[in-house]
């Protein structure tokens, strides 16, 4: 289905989606679940150097969102120790 | 507290909620967005006023009859806030992102730290002077000693309680301190009948019930404090009906009067009586949501299958013209705003563990209907979509992948993914179902659910953990066991690690499983390893059921119970059983990654190279590595979970279950009940790392572990599908209680 919201006074612009990326995406997540049965899967798709960026320079990303670990949280409600595990995690490409 | 680590938090309002937080697809959602930014976390003290009020009126009267008095005296002190621009009506709390707490269960801990609440370095609140006083001078004294942690502590050794509390290998500070939890009511029945019905059940039961019964002694109190709560409730939505009715006749711009008088008019039908359309229904789903916020202490009221028991509204209203989808979009984006607006109140170490402020609200779309065919329709879209546009943390919106689930759901699920904020989580239908089956049923057992039960009302709650509209009660996120501890245990004999945090450092922290010089083969070293896991498992089960016996005997909670299917007519409260399916106390694994790749390591460089021995890793361990850095290069080169190994993979799923099987063989408080098994544990890797001596995988002490199920941070090294093999090869079935797993791809993959 495709949605077609008429929104004049709406933020949000859609971005140039990667069609091969999003496919990669779909299909992955189908083989993971459907084929090898894993029960959920969460993704962080935030780019690495924006955390870092946005660790030391705080005021320029006050309501910048992150996936913790089964919760997403506003970058700047989070300690530094948490702040640190998650930009300490692998980064994959697909 | 650091200065650095509380930089974020302490960056000014003016820079929240300044333009860039003001987003969403109308002028109203990006208002609304920007006074959800302009305020941080804060206290509220109304509901202990309620609590400490009626408490000191009923000395003497029975457990229950007290608590439901108590619960109904909250609705009637509920803030009456109408505020420019809302649509929907109610707020918990006077003040916009405001934690209207459960003194009651936090009362013992905020005696020690109320002063450092302001400024601590996770989660910190703010507070009026004012409230602070009189919470210390007038609440705290009277509660401290009555709170559920404060008695279990008279039920167990002194050891026990500091172990369970402090030791850092298991933790129950989740159970004990925030009851009302993981709950998804039956929303398809509120929305259809309104919390009138609940009042007329108990009323008609109350009539019908035989005096002679010796059962009647109780159950009178019971369906009379059902009343009073409905009625409360009722007289709650009068308050906010009379408060929109004032705003507008203050109102000056006729657009916006009109809005205020529907408000009004909506607020004399819902939430006691049936929804008539979309918008009723949402607001329904908001004020219910946020009633059963306050009740409870913990986290995660879930909105289930949120585009299952909707779409008959909002079919309605787009046939009748009633409403447009952008119109439809709007309500969903202010829903998020609102319940993003509930902050979760935890204590000092809890916070620690779970920072962040989250409350686990969580909505579903996608999955099967009850007949087994693919269930997607128009709002599931429409739910991801008001996401892109109204970027709030909550609630975690899902989808339930099946077989049958169209590509095209999938990919609008992927394109919230390249969004960047961690939304949507995806789940695996089958698993789901398989859980549910045998959920708190034991190792050999079938749960209570019929399969169209579990077709039509199953879905996550919380984070992971599978739950069912109205059909199931229990706070799933009970007790923590940290594994990679266990595995230090194992090379140590029990002891815990010096300068690290928690108590215990260098003590005896479990039992004594075999001095290394003993384990002089791998088979014995691995008993150890697994004996030390069902140690952890079994005492942690001790202390988690002390707790469920207090919660339900003395911490009730008439909304949720109302909110069960069956559980008024049976005259049980939620917490003593209420529910079709009464999950007990869980018992949650942390530390997985690290544990494995530490049992790998030392196959690999103790028995198989025999490259060193188990003493020598112990001294190593102990040191935190200092002076063993070339054990601790050989020890990192091992094979490691998550890369297609199967050296180290045959060992993670031996593991896997192995504390799956343990957890649920032991049996809980109330009759019938087993333990369930779970993998989920959010971000508590950190804190629990921090309790965490060097593990022999040669990471250093007190680092963050492994995360939930998820390979240890940078040792899976030969890409996502070599990850995914890993996992493949473990049973998600056995963990009734649920598995999340953490990936990242990287933006620049799915985006120009």
């Amino acid at each position: 289905m495709e949605l077609k919201l008429n929104t004049p006074q709406g933020t949000y612009t859609e971005p140039e989606y990667k069609e091969e990326g999003i496919r990669q995406m779909a299909d992955f997540i189908r083989t993971m679940l459907n084929d090898y049965g894993i029960y959920n899967v969460q993704f962080n798709t935030v780019d690495k150097e924006v955390l870092i960026d946005a660790k030391n320079n705080p005021e320029k990303y006050p309501t910048l969102m992150v996936r913790t670990s089964g919760y997403s949280a506003y970058w700047t409600d989070l300690g530094e120790r948490v702040q640190n595990d998650i930009i300490n995690r692998t980064e994959h490409d697909l | 507290m650091t200065e650095k680590a509380c930089r974020g938090a302490a960056l000014g309002n003016e820079i929240r909620s300044g333009t860039v937080s003001k987003v969403g697809s109308t002028k109203r959602i990006q208002e609304l967005n920007g006074m959800l930014h302009a305020n941080r976390p804060n206290i509220d003290i109304t509901r202990a006023r309620a609590f400490t009020k009626v408490y000191k009126e009923t000395e003497g009267e029975p457990a229950l009859m007290r608590r439901y008095k108590a619960a109904a005296e909250v609705y009637r002190t509920l803030s009456d806030n109408v505020y420019d621009y809302e649509q929907l009506v109610g707020w918990p709390t006077k003040r916009i992102r405001g934690a209207n707490f459960a003194i009651e269960l936090h009362a013992h801990w905020l005696a020690d730290d109320l002063p450092n609440l302001r400024t601590r370095e996770y989660d910190p609140f703010e507070i009026t002077d004012e409230d602070y006083e009189e919470l210390m001078n007038v609440h705290i004294p009277y509660w401290k000693d009555k709170t559920c942690a404060a008695q279990f502590e008279k039920y167990v050794s002194p050891e026990l309680a500091a172990r369970s509390q402090t030791g850092g290998v298991e933790d129950i500070n989740n159970y004990s301190c925030s009851n009302g939890s993981h709950f998804i009511p039956r929303w398809t029945d509120l929305l259809e009948n309104g919390f009138e019905k609940y009042y007329n059940t108990a009323k008609e039961c109350l009539e019908k019930l035989d005096q002679n019964d010796p059962k009647a002694v109780d159950k009178r109190i019971f369906y009379n404090g059902i009343m009073e709560v409905a009625l409360a409730i009722k007289g709650w939505a009068e308050r906010m009906s009379a408060a929109c009715a004032k705003k507008a006749e203050a109102e000056k711009d006729p657009k916006r009067k009109a809005e205020l008088e529907k408000m009004a008019d909506m607020m004399k039908q819902v939430p006691w009586k049936p929804a008539r359309s979309f918008y009723e229904a949402v607001e329904t789903a908001w004020c219910a949501c946020f009633f059963l916020f306050v009740e409870g202490a913990g986290p995660s009221i879930t909105w289930g299958r949120f585009d299952q028991y909707m779409y008959p509204y909002y079919k309605k209203d787009i046939d009748e013209g009633k409403i447009t989808p952008e119109e439809a979009m709007e309500l969903l984006e202010e829903l998020y705003i609102k319940v993003t607006s509930n902050v979760w109140f935890q204590s000092t170490i809890m916070a620690y563990i779970f920072g962040g402020y989250y409350r686990y609200p969580h909505l579903d779309v996608g999955g099967l209907d009850e007949n087994g065919k693919d269930a997607t329709n128009d709002l599931s879209y429409l739910c991801l979509r008001a996401m892109r546009y109204a970027k709030t943390t909550s609630p975690a919106v899902s989808i339930m992948l099946h077989q049958k689930t169209p590509d095209s759901l999938l990919y609008e699920a992927c394109e919230l993914a390249a969004e960047g904020m961690g939304h949507p989580s995806m789940f695996n239908c089958e698993s789901l179902y398989e859980m549910l089956a045998h959920r708190a049923a034991g190792l050999e057992g079938y749960s209570n659910y019929s399969r169209k039960q579990i077709l039509k009302y199953g879905s996550p709650i919380g984070c992971v953990e599978p739950g069912a509209e109205g059909l199931q009660y229990g706070h799933t996120d009970s007790g923590i066991v940290n594994v990679a501890n266990c595995l230090f245990c194992a090379v140590t004999n029990g002891v815990k690690a010096n300068g690290v945090d928690g108590g215990f450092c260098g003590e005896l922290v479990t039992y004594e499983s075999g001095a290394p010089e003993t384990l002089d083969t791998f088979d014995k070293f691995y008993a150890a390893v697994k004996g030390q896991m069902e140690f952890a498992i079994k005492e942690c089960h001790s202390a988690l059921v002390v707790c469920e016996k207090l919660l339900a005997e003395q911490f009730n909670l008439p909304t949720f119970t109302m909110l069960l299917d069956g559980a008024i007519e049976k005259g049980i409260d939620a917490t003593a059983g209420g529910a079709l399916v009464n999950v007990g106390p869980t018992m949650n694994m942390v530390g997985f990654g690290t544990m494995v790749d530490s049992v790998s390591a030392i196959k690999k460089v103790v028995y198989d190279d025999k490259e060193a021995t188990l003493a020598e890793v112990r001294d190593a361990i102990m040191a935190n590595f200092e002076g063993y850095e070339d054990l601790q290069a050989k020890l990192k080169a091992a094979p490691k979970y998550g890369n297609d190994d199967d050296y180290v993979d045959t060992m993670a799923a031996d593991l896997w279950e192995h504390f799956a099987t343990v957890s649920a063989g032991l049996k809980l408080y109330r009759a019938g009940q087993y333990c369930d098994a779970a993998i989920q544990m959010v971000q508590s890797n950190v804190g629990m790392g921090a309790m965490t001596g060097a593990t022999p995988n040669g990471r250093l002490a007190g680092t963050p572990i492994s995360d939930t199920m998820s390979a240890t941070q940078q040792a899976d090294t030969h890409g996502p599908t070599a990850a995914a093999r890993s996992y493949g090869k473990l049973d998600f079935p056995a963990y009734t209680n649920g598995t999340l797993l953490n990936m990242w791809i990287s933006r620049s993959e799915l985006v120009e």
